[in-house]
C-alpha cells in the first residue's frame, strides 16, 4: 500500500511543522507569561526586564479564558506567570487550583496584606480606582460618595460601561461588602434609573460622552484619564479628556473602591525560577515606577511615587477591606446586575 | 454511486461528524452537571432581553442584507451600467471588513467627535449632542445598519451565482409577453431566486448570532454578553454551557429552515438554457440611479471603514507611533488561513459527497452534524475546545513518558494544530454548503454519464467530478480563508504562545486604546480579504463562461 506510506510521511510532516512553535523555546532562557493585559500596555517593563537578566519574556494575551486553559492544559502547560486585571480572575486561578503559593520573600516584604490573597494564591501589581469623571461645564460639586449617585437630582445624567463588566462587578461587590446585599438593590436600582440610557462603550467612552454632553457623571477608572490626558498618537483625546476631571468618591467610613491587576505563579511553572525573577522585578522600585508612568497606575508598593499626571488629580482614602473579601462577593453582585437588568438602563 | 456503498458504515463520515461535535459534546457534557452556583442560568433575567435584542437585530439586518444584496445582484446581472463590470466584484469587498472593524471604523465615522457630526455642528453651530438631534449610532437599530452593510455580500454572491448559471430566457419571456422591469423582476427573478435568498440570508443570521465583539460595542444586549456574565462574573461554567447550548439550538432551528426551504429546489436542478442572461441596456437616468445605488452601497460597507483605517494609519505614519513588529504575524496568518481554508474545502468535498444523491437518514445526519460547528460562537467553541484538547495532549505525554521517557509538550493545544481544528469545526459548513449547493445545481447527470463510460473511484473524482465543480471549490476557499484570516474569539484564545495573527495584533492594540497601531495590521487583515476575493471572482467568471461554451458546442 504505497499511497498510504506517503500520507503518513505527508502528515507526519506536517505534524512536525505545526508543532515547531510549541517546541523552539524550550532550550533558551525564557519566562512564559500568559497576560490578561495587553501586551503594548506593559512593553516597557518586559523590554527592561529582559534587558536587565537577559530571560525572554514570551507572551500569550487574551481577555478571556486562559485560567481555564492553563487548568486545561494541567501538569504539560507552558505557563510560568499569569497576568490579570482585576480581582475576580485571580480569584478564578485560585479556585481552579492552577496556582502555587508565591512564598516570595519581596512580595512578602513589599506588598501590603491587604493587596494579595490569604493564602498567597496572587498578589497585587498596581492599583486603580474607581472614580467619578465630572464634567467641568455642568458638575460644580468637588466631593461626592457612592451613594450620592442614587440622588435623584442625577437623574439622566449618569453613565457608566455595562454593570456586568469585571470594574464595576468589583465596585457593586465592594458596596455589598460594606452595606449588605439589601441596601445594595436599594441603591444600584436607584443608580440604573438615573442613568442617560443603556451603558454601552468603555471608560474611555463615558469621557467622551461627557464631551459630547450626553451626560455629566460618568464612572470609571482613573488610568483611562491619564491615557487621554497624555494622548500624543491622537489629541483629539487630549481635547475630550479637558471636559472633564476626577472626584474621588469619599464615604464617611470608607474611602474609594480601589482594583488591582496581579499576577499568579503557575502551579506546574517550568521555569519558576525566571518567574519568581519577573516577579521580584515588577515589586522592585523600578518596576513599580514603569507601572505607575506607563499606564498612569498607583503603585502598590507604598513610598513609590505615581505619575505626575496621576498625582495632580489629587490625593484619596483608599478603601481598605482586603480584596479577598470584595471577591467574595462578586457572584451576588453579578446577580444583582442581572436581576436589576442594570443593563436595559432606567426603568423608572 | 452503488447501493453497496451505502450499506457499509460510513466510518471515515462517522469519525469527521465525532471531532466536529466534540465541542458541543463537551459543553452538553458541562450543562448536565450542575452548576457551583446551583443554579440554571436559563433564569437569567437578561435571557429575554438579550433574546429580544438578537431577534430584532437579526431581522433587521436578514431584511437589510436581502433587499441589498439581492438587488445588487440583480442590477449587475440583467443590465449594463457605468461602472457594472467593477461593481461585480467590488460589491463583494465588505466581505473582507471584519464585523468588529467596521464597527469600530462606524462608530468612530457617526459619533459625537466624528466628521458627519462636526459637520452637522458646524452647519447649524450646536455646540452640544443636547442642541441638535442625530441618530444614535450606539444602538440596536446603528449594530445593524453596520452589520447589513459588511454582511449583505453572502446574499449577493449567492444571489449572483445563481443568476448567472440562470439563463434569461424566463426573464425575456416575461419582458416578451409584456412585463415592466419591475414586475418581471417581483414575479420572475424573485420567486426563483428564493433558494438563494436564503443561502445567503442563513449565512447572514448565523454571523449575526455568532458575533460578540460588534454588538458589544454598539451596547446590544447579546446573548454571549449573558454567557460572560454567567461564566466569568458568576463562575457557573454549566450554566454558561446551557445558555451556549441554547445559542446552537437557535442556530440548529436556522438550518432546518434553511435546509427546508431547499427542499423545494429540485425544480431548479439544472440550468435550463444555454443562453447567458441577456443584459439590458438601461436609459442614461436609470443607468446612473444604478450605478449611484452600487457606489453607495459598497462607499458605505467598503470605503467608510477602509478610508477611517486609512487615514488613522496614515496619522500613525506621520506621528512615528507606527508598530513595525506584526511582520511575523502576517506569515502565522496566511498560513492558518491556507490551511484552514484547505482542510475546510477537502473535508466540506468529502462531507459534501457523501450527502449526495442516495445517501440515507444516517449519512445525512452525521453531514450535519459535522457541519454543526458553524453554529457555535467562536468563544464558545474555544471553551469547549480546551478542554478535551489538554486531556488529549496528556494522555499523549503520559503515553510518550512511558514508552520513551520524554513528553513532547502540548503537540495539541500548543501548537497550530489547535486552531486549524477549532476553524475546520466552525468553517466546515461554509465549505460544505457551498460544495454541496453547486453539485445539487450542477445535478449528477455529468457522474452518471461518465460512470456509464467507465470511470469509477478516483478517476472520476479527478477527471469529472472536481473540474467540474471548480468554481465552487474556490470560492469555498476564498470564504473559509477570508474567515479564518478575520476570526478573532477562537484565535484569540488557542492560538500559541508567542504567536500573534494579524486580529490579535489589531484587537491588542485596539483595547489598549492604541488605534493608530491597530489601523496598518486591521488594513493587513482587510487586503489579505480583498485579494481572493478578487481572484475567485475573476475565476469563478471565467470558469463559468468556460463552462458556458463547452455547453454550446
Amino acid at each position: 500500500m504505497k499511497p498510504t506510506h506517503h500520507l503518513v510521511r505527508l502528515i507526519g510532516a506536517a505534524l512536525a511543522i505545526l508543532t515547531l512553535a510549541a517546541a523552539a523555546s524550550a532550550q533558551e532562557q525564557v519566562v512564559n507569561v500568559y497576560s490578561y493585559r495587553e501586551s503594548g500596555l506593559i512593553q516597557k517593563l518586559i523590554d527592561t526586564f529582559e534587558e536587565k537578566t537577559g530571560i525572554k519574556v514570551v507572551m500569550l494575551f487574551s481577555d478571556t479564558g486562559l485560567m481555564e486553559r492553563v487548568a486545561a492544559e494541567a501538569e504539560n502547560s507552558p505557563a510560568d506567570l499569569i497576568l490579570t486585571v482585576d480581582i475576580g480572575t485571580l480569584d478564578t486561578a485560585k479556585r481552579l487550583g492552577i496556582y502555587q503559593p508565591l512564598d516570595n520573600a519581596s512580595v512578602k516584604a513589599r506588598v501590603p496584606a491587604q493587596y494579595r490573597d490569604v493564602d498567597d494564591a496572587w498578589t497585587g501589581l498596581s492599583m486603580r480606582a474607581r472614580v467619578f469623571y465630572a464634567s467641568n461645564d455642568r458638575v460644580t460639586e468637588t466631593a461626592m460618595s457612592y451613594d450620592d449617585i442614587a440622588k435623584p437630582e442625577w437623574k439622566g445624567r449618569l453613565c457608566t460601561r455595562s454593570g456586568q463588566h469585571v470594574y464595576n462587578i468589583a465596585l457593586i461587590a465592594d458596596y455589598i461588602t460594606h452595606h449588605g446585599l439589601d441596601a445594595a438593590r436599594t441603591w444600584l436600582t436607584a443608580v440604573r434609573d438615573n442613568l442617560n440610557g443603556r451603558p454601552t462603550g468603555d471608560d474611555r467612552a463615558q469621557i467622551k460622552a461627557i464631551y459630547s454632553g450626553a451626560c455629566d457623571l460618568g464612572i470609571g477608572n482613573t488610568y483611562y484619564m491619564g491615557l487621554m490626558q497624555t494622548a500624543i498618537d491622537d489629541p483629539q483625546q487630549q481635547e475630550w479628556a479637558k471636559s472633564a476631571r476626577i472626584v474621588f468618591p469619599t464615604d464617611g467610613d470608607y474611602g474609594t473602591h480601589v482594583n488591582v491587576s496581579g499576577a499568579v505563579l503557575a502551579k506546574y511553572a517550568p521555569h519558576r525560577d525566571n518567574a519568581e525573577k519577573l516577579i521580584d522585578f515588577l515589586v522592585s522600585d523600578e518596576g513599580q515606577a514603569l507601572y505607575a508612568l506607563g499606564n498612569y497606575e498607583y503603585p502598590v508598593v507604598p513610598g513609590i511615587a505615581p505619575s505626575p499626571v496621576v498625582s495632580a488629580w489629587g490625593e484619596f482614602t483608599r478603601d481598605p477591606t482586603p480584596l479577598s473579601d470584595i471577591v467574595a462577593n462578586r457572584a451576588a453582585a453579578s446577580a444583582l446586575v442581572d436581576e436589576l437588568r442594570f443593563d436595559d438602563g432606567p426603568q423608572n | 454511486m452503488t447501493p453497496a456503498r451505502h450499506k457499509r458504515l460510513p466510518a471515515g463520515l462517522a469519525v469527521v461528524a465525532l471531532l466536529a461535535s466534540l465541542p458541543i459534546l463537551n459543553l452538553a457534557l458541562a450543562a448536565a452537571t450542575p452548576g457551583a452556583a446551583g443554579t440554571s442560568a436559563l433564569g437569567a433575567h437578561m435571557l429575554m432581553s438579550a433574546l429580544a435584542d438578537t431577534g430584532l437585530l437579526m431581522l433587521l439586518v436578514g431584511a437589510g442584507t436581502i433587499v441589498i444584496g439581492l438587488f445588487s445582484a440583480w442590477l449587475v446581472s440583467y443590465f449594463e451600467f457605468p461602472g457594472r463590470r467593477l461593481f461585480n466584484w467590488f460589491l463583494v469587498l465588505p466581505l473582507a471588513v471584519p464585523t468588529y472593524l467596521s464597527a469600530y471604523a462606524w462608530v468612530e465615522f457617526a459619533d459625537y467627535t466624528g466628521p458627519l457630526q462636526t459637520l452637522v455642528r458646524a452647519l447649524t453651530g450646536a455646540t452640544t449632542i443636547r442642541d441638535y438631534w442625530f441618530p444614535e449610532i450606539r444602538t440596536t437599530p446603528g449594530a445593524a445598519f453596520v452589520m447589513m452593510l459588511v454582511l449583505y455580500p453572502y446574499v449577493y454572491l449567492s444571489c449572483r451565482a445563481f443568476f448567472q448559471m440562470q439563463s434569461g430566457a424566463m426573464t425575456a419571456a416575461a419582458r416578451t409577453l409584456g412585463a415592466s422591469r419591475g414586475e418581471a423582476f417581483r414575479r420572475v427573478v424573485l420567486p426563483l431566486s428564493r433558494p438563494a435568498i436564503v443561502v445567503g440570508a442563513t449565512l447572514v443570521l448565523l454571523e449575526v448570532v455568532n458575533d460578540l465583539g460588534a454588538v458589544q460595542y454598539f451596547g446590544v444586549n447579546s446573548l454571549t454578553a449573558v454567557i460572560y456574565a454567567t461564566w466569568l462574573n458568576r463562575s457557573n461554567f454549566a450554566g454558561a454551557a446551557q445558555l451556549s447550548l441554547t445559542i446552537v439550538l437557535i442556530i440548529a432551528l436556522l438550518i432546518w429552515l434553511e435546509r427546508r426551504a431547499r427542499a423545494g429546489r429540485a425544480y431548479l436542478g439544472h440550468r435550463d438554457s444555454k443562453t447567458p442572461p441577456p443584459r439590458e441596456r438601461l436609459t442614461p437616468g436609470t443607468a446612473m440611479l444604478a450605478t449611484l445605488f452600487c457606489l453607495l452601497v459598497t462607499g458605505l460597507g467598503f470605503g467608510v471603514p477602509f478610508g477611517q483605517l486609512l487615514a488613522l494609519s496614515g496619522r500613525g505614519l506621520m506621528a512615528g507611533t507606527l508598530d513595525r513588529s506584526w511582520w511575523p504575524a502576517f506569515g502565522a496568518t496566511a498560513m492558518l488561513g491556507l490551511l484552514g481554508a484547505g482542510l475546510c474545502v477537502g473535508l466540506g468535498y468529502f462531507t459534501a459527497w457523501q450527502a449526495g444523491a442516495g445517501a440515507g437518514p444516517v449519512r445525512k445526519g452525521l453531514v450535519r452534524l459535522a457541519t454543526m460547528g458553524y453554529a457555535v460562537p467562536g468563544t464558545v467553541l474555544a471553551l469547549g475546545l480546551i478542554g478535551p484538547l489538554g486531556f488529549a495532549d496528556g494522555l499523549i505525554n503520559t503515553g510518550t513518558r512511558t514508552l520513551f521517557g520524554f513528553g513532547p509538550g502540548l503537540v495539541l493545544s500548543g501548537s497550530f494544530i489547535a486552531l486549524v481544528y477549532a476553524y475546520s469545526i466552525r468553517f466546515l459548513a461554509l465549505g460544505h454548503n457551498t460544495i454541496e449547493a453547486a453539485r445539487e445545481r450542477r445535478g449528477s447527470h455529468v457522474l452518471d454519464a461518465a460512470r456509464v463510460l467507465g470511470t469509477h473511484g478516483l478517476r472520476l473524482i479527478l477527471k469529472v467530478d472536481l473540474p467540474t465543480l471548480t468554481p465552487a471549490l474556490l470560492s469555498a476557499a476564498t470564504l473559509v480563508l477570508v474567515e479564518c484570516v478575520k476570526e478573532l474569539p477562537a484565535t484569540l484564545l488557542l492560538r500559541p504562545l508567542g504567536v500573534e495573527t494579524l486580529a490579535s495584533i489589531v484587537y491588542q492594540q485596539a483595547t489598549a486604546g492604541l488605534f493608530d497601531s491597530a489601523a496598518l495590521p486591521a488594513l493587513a487583515i482587510i487586503a489579505v480579504g480583498v485579494i481572493p476575493v478578487i481572484m475567485t471572482s475573476r475565476l469563478s467568471s471565467r470558469a463559468i463562461e468556460r463552462a458556458r461554451e463547452g455547453d454550446m458546442t
